[in-house]
């Protein structure tokens, strides 16, 4: 991998907006706001990210402090030999003995 | 702007056209030719731009607006349009240029907005029609340009259709009220339908020339659809909106072709978009001193923030 | 008590409807687009308050509608403070209005929580968690001019000089409190709540660099809570009525 990539020396007013739908969400990266600080990035996101969709928390990261890979690296996400063996899904008949084994007991109950 | 030449290195150029023509996305950071930036920048600056200058001559209403549930639900149409244009502008800076700039640019006319914001919006029924016409125009190009070739660009378009296709439905309430009410209210409808028939029309630009650059500019996808495609797929659409509600489109002319699919429509008076298009529309020059107002009023307040921002830092 | 009830009622929903109002007026016009969207969603809430106020009010008089209370009263009838009915005049004295407006509705729908008339307590619970964000908007945004520059330090001092006299319009009092403190309906005299939304506003003005002016008397004649308003509310109402007066009749 080439070296970190910093997103933005200089946008210091730029600040990456992340939403929580509910607690059962991950942070998700929703666009960004222009602030002074930071408690001002957060009142402003509410409304610019918040104001329709669901929200419970929000997080605002300066750009600065972002890092990133680049999108020259991207193919080396990409496996370039067989990895079903990281998901189990060739083990299909595996996976039908044990779903129906939870389904036979929830049955019975 | 683009007046000076960009030399690629053509195996650099082939590789990116190669992929964006296989349906890839350029994201920013990436690679780009000089010429797609320079473009994809122009473009996304005058959206932006035409957002924030959108919201002028509706927001002339807000204060006026008839019922309670009307007042609210245009102020927050307009903050909207307010918000697509904080977007935009937002994509427009990873193409490298401060929204500083953009917004000196803009107030000091040296980009561009769209046609339809340079008319006035002189009754309650032009409200109607700017939310169910004009923002019904937009949702063609803006709908196109969801598979834009730049991926920031096509991301937040996504939400901006979301977002217009609320204010065509609430639109579309204002204009059936409006149609369904006393004769004056009628009036009032057919009286803006008829004047911002032209403007409308000439929202989606002159009948594309095969040109080396329109050519070039569909290739890359920061254009995906020709203009009078666009403007086929308005007519087929909102035509019947207007005759269905037994309103008068103002063009004698104006005939459903069958064998073509096609509306005929009488020629508009290209002159006019040229005109409007150098800031020389009705309502150009008073709205932009409108806009430059406000930012000397508020250099105090811009001045107080980033003061803060070095304090608090 | 129904009278009474009433009044308070109106008094909530006009002061809502008319800040709303002005504030929307700052829509498309911010410094920053960040914070014209911002405020915009706050004009936006108390239209929708002064709403559900103005259905309560049809629901004491067992008749009417919102609109109509909104679009159909003369100036007279109108029960809001004097202080929101104002002019915008910069961005500063805008959001130094909202501040101080938004800590009396602070105090005020604390006090309305506790209503023993049922429908009201409920509704200001739920207010509450709207006018959260109103507050700490108004908040930040005092703090931050009040002590930021010199000029902006300046002009907040004289923005809070210009709106303090009509800012006690706010607090102001009339026969009606006294009745509805004693039946319990609203548990708190004007004086009550005079003394929460000082103590209140005062600690930030403070850590804002913003002293508080001398106490002034609402000047004679500014008694909104009487419905004596200026000529801004005639100029007001007539705008925001306008297209409606074209048909009164009509559906709009």
């Amino acid at each position: 991998m080439g070296p970190a990539r910093r997103l933005s020396a200089l946008e210091q007013d730029v600040w990456a907006v992340f939403r929580q739908a509910t607690k059962h969400d991950p942070h998700v990266y929703v666009g960004d706001v222009h602030a002074s600080d930071p408690e001002m990035a957060l009142l402003l996101a509410k409304e610019q990210y918040a104001r329709r969709d669901p929200c419970v928390n929000l997080w605002v990261v300066r750009y600065s402090q972002i890092f990133a890979t680049d999108y020259g690296d991207a193919d080396m996400f990409r496996p370039a030999t067989d990895r079903s063996f990281r998901f189990g899904g060739s083990h299909r008949d595996q996976q039908r003995v044990y779903r129906e084994a939870g389904r036979r007991r929830d049955d019975e109950e | 702007m683009s007046d000076h030449t960009h030399t690629e290195d053509p195996e650099r150029l082939a590789e990116f056209e190669a992929r964006v023509a296989a349906g890839e996305q350029v994201e920013t950071g990436e690679w780009m030719p000089g010429e797609y930036r320079q473009e994809a920048l122009r473009l996304i600056q005058m959206h932006a731009n035409s957002e924030i200058m959108g919201a002028m001559p509706e927001r002339e209403w807000i204060p006026r607006a008839p019922t309670l549930s009307r007042k609210m639900a245009l102020t927050a149409k307009v903050q909207d349009e307010v918000g697509h244009a904080q977007l935009l502008y937002r994509v427009a800076e990873t193409l490298g240029r401060s929204r500083v700039q953009m917004i000196a640019d803009l107030i000091e006319g040296r980009s561009k907005f769209h046609n339809v914001f340079h008319y006035p919006a002189e009754t309650w029924a032009d409200v109607a029609v700017i939310q169910v016409f004009v923002d019904g125009a937009a949702m063609q190009t803006q709908g196109a340009l969801r598979s834009s070739s730049y991926a920031p660009y096509a991301r937040v378009m996504k939400r901006i259709c979301y977002e217009e296709d609320f204010h065509i439905r609430l639109g579309l309430d204002v204009y059936r009220t409006l149609a369904d009410g006393t004769p004056r209210q009628r009036a009032m409808l057919q009286d803006a339908i008829t004047r911002w028939w032209v403007p409308l029309l000439h929202f989606f630009g002159m009948p594309d020339r095969v040109s080396p650059h329109t050519e070039k500019m569909l290739r890359w996808r920061l254009k995906v659809k020709s203009n009078e495609e666009l403007r086929q797929q308005f007519l087929r659409k909102f035509v019947p909106i207007i005759q269905e509600a037994g309103f008068t489109v103002p063009d004698p002319a104006l005939r459903w072709d069958e064998a073509s699919q096609r509306y005929a429509y009488a020629e508009p008076d290209w002159e006019e978009l040229k005109r409007v298009g150098r800031n020389q529309g009705p309502k150009s020059a008073e709205r932009l001193a409108l806009r430059q107002d406000y930012h000397r009023r508020h250099r105090w307040v811009r001045e107080a923030v980033e003061r803060w921002g070095l304090l608090a830092a | 008590m129904g009278a009474a009830l009433r009044e308070w009622l109106l008094r909530a929903a006009d002061d809502e409807l008319i800040i709303g109002h002005r504030h929307s007026e700052w829509t498309g016009f911010g410094p920053d687009i960040e914070s014209d969207v911002a405020l915009s969603s706050i004009a936006q809430e108390e239209i929708g308050h002064a709403r559900l106020f103005y259905e309560m009010v049809c629901r004491v008089d067992g008749a009417g509608d919102p609109d109509r209370l909104a679009f159909g009263r003369p100036p007279g009838e109108f029960r809001h403070a004097v202080l929101v009915e104002r002019p915008n005049a910069d961005w500063g004295t805008s959001l130094l209005r909202l501040f101080l407006y938004e800590h009396f509705d602070r105090a005020r729908l604390e006090v309305a929580a506790q209503s023993t008339y049922r429908p009201l307590a409920d509704l200001a619970g739920a207010l509450r968690r709207e006018e959260k964000y109103h507050l700490l908007f108004g908040e930040a945004w005092v703090r931050r001019l009040g002590a930021a520059t010199e000029e902006s330090g300046e002009r907040m001092r004289a923005a809070l000089a210009a709106v303090w006299p009509d800012a006690m319009d706010l607090v102001e009092g009339t026969e009606a409190d006294a009745l509805l403190a004693q039946s319990g309906a609203l548990p708190q005299t004007p004086e009550a709540l005079r003394r929460a939304w000082t103590e209140g506003v005062a600690v930030v003005l403070a850590e804002s660099r913003l002293p508080v002016p001398e106490v002034a008397p609402a000047a004679e004649g500014l008694r909104g809570r009487r419905g004596q308003h200026t000529v801004d509310l005639d100029a007001l109402l007539g705008e925001m009525t306008s297209v409606r007066r074209l048909d009164p009749q009509a559906r709009w």
